[in-house]
């Protein structure tokens, strides 16, 4: 299962794809269960450059307590910085986010890694 | 510490002038994220995992009262009102918004502060002893000198596509507190025997992916041929720098492969073609760049300060932060006041709004002004005067920032890590976190003594893991966070690069893996040895037993 991410141009916040609109909780993400209609779904964001930076597909899987991207760091995404559980999406608590807490494994994803290559 | 005069202040406004411009086109559609990208990147703006990161120069550490103040009004007002030191000695903010950096940038420079060359293969943010101008341990100020190479390296057109980033460091003292050896050039003041101040010019040292030390390639460099003779360094490092290979393309790569009596063979063919008269500093700029550090106002008092004394002797946690977190100041009456950003608990480097501006007041009322911040990510007050210590001590207490720990085992090093690092591997905060809390019993870590944890979250190095005492580095293995311990690293004047422990641990393993190293530490150290000379004197035999034998 896959769902599309990015982050949003204008101040970056993690965004999910959502039949057209972009999201900002992980929750409301719209899950793929064809590889095809996720590339698809990609190249549309990819066509709204003034919107997100960057999207891409992410690996996501039944975590027991609810849907949780694979890779861990696609979960911290989703939930924000573990030093500091009120900052990000994590403060506002609810059902989605305890899956999210509650998934294990994976910390690298791939995607993402050359974002910032320049440093 | 030196003011900005009318050409700075211009540069710093055009370049922020400049960076509104380009946002606007960016997101009006006119520059794709392709063409934006190296232009924030050139004002330090990266994009990380929860939002942008904006990265401000801090030049070689020093900031006034002004400066911090303006520091915590950007982050109430554009970040989570909080901001994060970091191993350069700059400062960076973890939740900045693209649409509001233009307004930030221009806030900045209204203090004559900038984010200009914190990113991109340029020379960054030259490095510095945070002790400089208030010990006695050095030979000249470094900070003449590192504003010279700010001046001369800042939008320099022939070296601002360099093969990679490339780093500075300048010390004047035996004592090294810049990390200078694992910097691309490292420059140490000394004073020969007839007196002539020179620079030990050390270059290819490095972290990363394959780490150096510098070597030595000058011994005495008289002062006046810094800048002809640096350039010369530039000038083979940009032609012969291997930009064919990202992890190749520092220059502690060709130094290595071509040797360094090689490498600094060239650098004198370089330096004969340099017309040195026209390229090094005139001696009138030298003395207007001088002039900006000129001795404060420092009175004339007594070298026994009875307030401070009798304070000491009746407040034990006074007693003890004295003991950690002051240091000799060059003038009698005065002290060097480090303050920790290491409250155990909290993240390492991590300082809130309100907690800046207790630091600016101090400054302003006890400090003459001055505030350093240093490699190892905390702040410090260089010039107050001892009796006035108990009553910054009580201030800094009321904020949570009067930890004393300075050097000691809860005093680590951490770079964001994945919490917040697009390049991470693994978290690092959190494993300092739970380190810290073992050393949360003040005696204990006084017994233990002096202890350089440093943590990166991945093999970038920007937790300086290769110079921990214990170094400890995230990696990924088959998805879940480990952690590699090596022991022995040093970045001071001993320095020293850290050998590998053993195979990586799990994450809840770390903190108990250190524990062991420490018991193991304290049960061979002889006399006033640090865990460092410890290791140094045993090698790795005993302390690899400590934390793999209970396993087997
Ligand atoms: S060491 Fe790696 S994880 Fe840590 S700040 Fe540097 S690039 Fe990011």
């Amino acid at each position: 299962m896959k769902a599309i991410t990015a982050n949003r141009l204008l101040d970056g916040e993690v965004v999910f794809w959502r039949e057209g609109r972009w999201v900002e909780r992980f929750g409301e993400a719209q899950l793929f269960a064809d590889d095809a209609a996720a590339e698809e779904a990609v190249a549309v964001g990819k066509g709204q450059p003034t919107v997100v930076v960057e999207p891409y597909a992410i690996d996501v899987t039944e975590a027991g307590a609810g849907v949780a991207p694979v890779s861990y760091r696609e979960r911290l995404r989703a939930l924000g910085p573990t030093n500091e559980p009120t900052h990000g999406k994590q403060a506002e608590g609810g059902a989605a986010i305890e899956a999210l807490l509650a998934a294990t494994g994976a910390a690298r994803s791939t995607g993402r890694v050359d974002l910032i290559r320049r440093k | 510490m030196y003011r900005y005069d009318a050409i700075d202040r211009e540069i710093v406004a055009d370049r922020a002038a400049e960076f509104r411009g380009q946002v606007e086109r960016r997101l009006g559609g006119d520059l794709t994220e392709d063409q934006f990208k190296p232009l924030r990147l050139m004002n330090g703006l990266y994009l990380q995992l929860h939002a942008y990161m904006l990265r401000i120069a801090i030049p070689y550490g020093s900031v006034n009262a002004a400066q911090m103040r303006r520091f915590a009004d950007i982050a109430r007002q554009y970040d989570k009102g909080y901001g994060h030191f970091t191993t350069r000695q700059n400062l960076q903010f973890h939740w900045i918004k693209l649409a509001d950096t233009p307004d930030i940038l221009d806030r900045l420079a209204e203090v004559d502060l900038h984010a200009i060359q914190t990113s991109g293969n340029c020379i960054r943010n030259v490095t510095s002893d945070p002790f400089a101008g208030a010990t006695a341990e050095e030979v000249d100020d470094p900070r003449v000198w590192s504003e010279v190479i700010r001046q001369w390296s800042t939008l320099h057109p022939e070296f601002s596509y360099l093969p990679r980033k490339f780093k500075f460091a300048v010390t004047a003292s035996a004592k090294d507190r810049t990390a200078a050896k694992v910097h691309d050039i490292g420059l140490a003041l000394r004073r020969s025997r007839d007196g002539t101040l020179g620079f030990e010019v050390m270059v290819g040292g490095g972290q990363g992916r394959t780490p150096y030390l510098a070597s030595t390639i000058r011994e005495h460099l008289p002062v006046g041929h810094l800048l002809s003779y640096i350039q010369a360094i530039l000038r083979v490092y940009n032609r012969h720098g291997r930009r064919d290979n990202i992890y190749k393309a520092r220059i502690k790569i060709l130094v290595a492969s071509l040797g360094a009596e090689e490498f600094a063979r060239q650098v004198e063919e370089e330096w004969a073609k340099i017309d040195a008269p026209t390229n090094d500093l005139p001696d009138t700029e030298l003395a207007r760049i001088r002039a900006a550090f000129t001795p404060l106002a420092f009175e004339t008092l007594a070298p026994h300060a009875g307030a401070y004394e009798l304070a000491k002797a009746s407040d034990p946690a006074l007693a003890r932060f004295a003991r950690n977190n002051v240091k000799a100041h060059k003038v009698a009456g005065y002290g060097i006041v480090e303050v920790s950003l290491k409250t155990i608990g909290a993240t390492p480097g991590d300082i809130t709004a309100e907690q800046m501006d207790v630091v600016a007041d101090l400054a302003e009322r006890y400090g003459l002004d001055d505030i350093r911040v240093t490699h190892e990510q905390n702040l410090v007050l260089p010039h107050v005067k001892l009796d006035d210590i108990p009553a910054v001590h009580a201030q800094l207490a009321a904020t949570g920032l009067a930890s004393a720990n300075i050097n000691l085992a809860s005093d680590i090093i951490a770079c964001p890590g994945l919490d917040y690092c697009a390049l991470a591997n693994a978290r690092a905060i959190p494993i300092a976190q739970h380190i810290a809390e073992r050393f949360s019993d003040a005696d204990h870590a006084e017994k233990v003594g002096e202890l350089k944890i440093k943590i990166s979250g991945c093999i970038n190095a920007c937790g300086h893991h290769h110079v921990g005492h214990i170094g400890i580095l995230g990696v990924d293995k088959k998805g879940e966070e480990f952690y590699q311990l090596s022991l022995g690293g040093s970045g001071a004047e001993d320095a020293s690069l850290a050998q590998i422990l053993g195979p990586a641990l799990p994450a809840n393993r770390v903190a108990e893996a250190v524990d062991q190293l420490v018991e193991a530490y304290l049960r061979e150290r002889q006399g006033e040895e640090r865990f460092l000379d410890t290791f140094r004197r045993l090698g790795m035999a005993p302390f690899k037993e400590a934390v793999y034998a209970p396993a087997l």
